[in-house]
């Protein structure tokens, strides 16, 4: 039997999530860590199962202005990946990349929203290519798209995509730390009951 | 003054007086209904067009069971059908999702099926502030029927 729903999962299913969650974030921050040149950690990863409205609560609440990545995900299994940038994080990456730091979001130009992007991008393929691997499951992004704007608007894009399904949705994420400073960057795995099913059965784990 | 704040998929009411507010609105829909006479007023935070669960957990995730239940609870508490009006916000589509129709336009897709079930219930449409890429956060204050619509950078439009 599969399941239909994000809260019917059992413990040992979750615990797999946040393993594999903590190998995809884990190559996510190693190739940070290469870019940006200092030592990026993520802390264990989190799978929660939430309710919408507590979901956005738990990231940081509706109306917080931050920069979301976003990226389908096609293939084997439909999702969407996002990642969530705050300001804090924003400059950290810019002051690395080109050396220069915004005090608004509404300061960034075309090439420092490119720089976001391509941080975003580069989280959101390797956490997938880890995945992949590990699951021999095939998974294509799709071009990342970046937005700004309160980050409870952009949180409910997944969720509305699935919403029809449940009224949970799985976050499967991590903070990211640079240097012994936690960086408010989030990134949230977001598939659909069905390939979350197909996910779990390549796993060896599927009811 | 009271100040009620409506959920995701979320509906309160408030008669006389009252503040409803629903915070962040990205594809979904913000639909304030509003008999002047009796002064009640409703905000209802749908997240997808149409009901098609089976077991209609939660009516208020969708434009035409959560407009109608809505309606019907307000008609409950004396409000007249006729003298019902509707504000409406949202609708917007926050990423520029390349290819799938299906994902890049819930937030049209609302605004339409908003639209067909004022219609079909007889509701008219005074103001409405919909579509583009931007979050709303979307106030309604029940004395008056006036809305208030912030975007981010410290915009404000009335509705």
């Amino acid at each position: 039997m599969s399941l239909n729903r994000f809260e019917e999962m059992n413990s040992i299913q979750i615990d797999a999530l946040r393993e594999i969650g903590s190998i995809g974030t884990s190559h996510a921050a190693t190739s940070l860590s290469s870019l940006l040149g200092s030592e990026v950690r993520i802390p264990l990863p989190e799978v929660k199962i939430l309710e919408f409205n507590q979901a956005v609560e738990e990231l940081g609440g509706f109306e917080t202005i931050s920069a979301g990545v976003i990226s389908v995900l096609s293939g084997q299994i439909n999702g969407m990946m996002l990642a969530l940038f705050g300001l804090d994080a924003i400059n950290l990456l810019l002051d690395r990349m080109i050396g220069k730091t915004v005090s608004d979001y509404n300061e960034l130009t075309d090439i420092e929203s490119s720089a976001v992007i391509e941080v975003g991008n580069i989280l959101i393929s390797t956490f997938i290519n880890a995945l992949s691997n590990l699951t021999g499951v095939k998974i294509s992004p799709s071009v990342p798209q970046v937005a700004i704007d309160m980050q409870g608007a952009m949180i409910t894009v997944p969720m509305a995509a699935y919403g029809n399904q449940s009224n949970y949705i799985m976050l499967l994420g991590g903070t990211f730390i640079v240097d012994n400073k936690t960086i408010p960057c989030k990134l949230l795995l977001a598939p659909d009951v069905k390939s979350l099913n197909y996910l779990l059965y390549c796993l060896g784990i599927g009811e | 003054m009271e100040k009620l704040t409506i959920g995701i998929a979320d509906m309160k009411l408030a008669k006389n007086q009252g503040t409803l507010v629903t915070y962040a609105l990205g594809s979904c829909v913000g639909i304030c209904l509003w008999d002047h006479l009796i002064k009640i007023g409703a905000l209802v935070h749908i997240m997808l067009p149409i009901n098609m669960e089976t077991n209609r957990t939660s009516p208020f995730k969708y434009a035409d069971t959560g407009i109608r239940l809505t309606l019907t609870k307000m008609e409950q508490m004396g409000a007249r059908r006729a003298r019902i009006v509707a504000k409406i916000a949202g609708g917007a589509k926050m990423f520029n999702v390349p290819g799938n129709g299906s994902l890049g336009n819930i937030g049209q897709r609302n605004v339409e099926s908003v639209h067909q079930v004022l219609r079909m219930e007889g509701i008219r449409i005074l103001k409405e502030d919909i579509g583009g890429s931007t979050a709303r956060t979307l106030f309604f204050d029940v004395a008056t029927g006036e809305g208030t619509v912030k975007v981010y950078g410290n915009v404000q439009r009335k509705l």
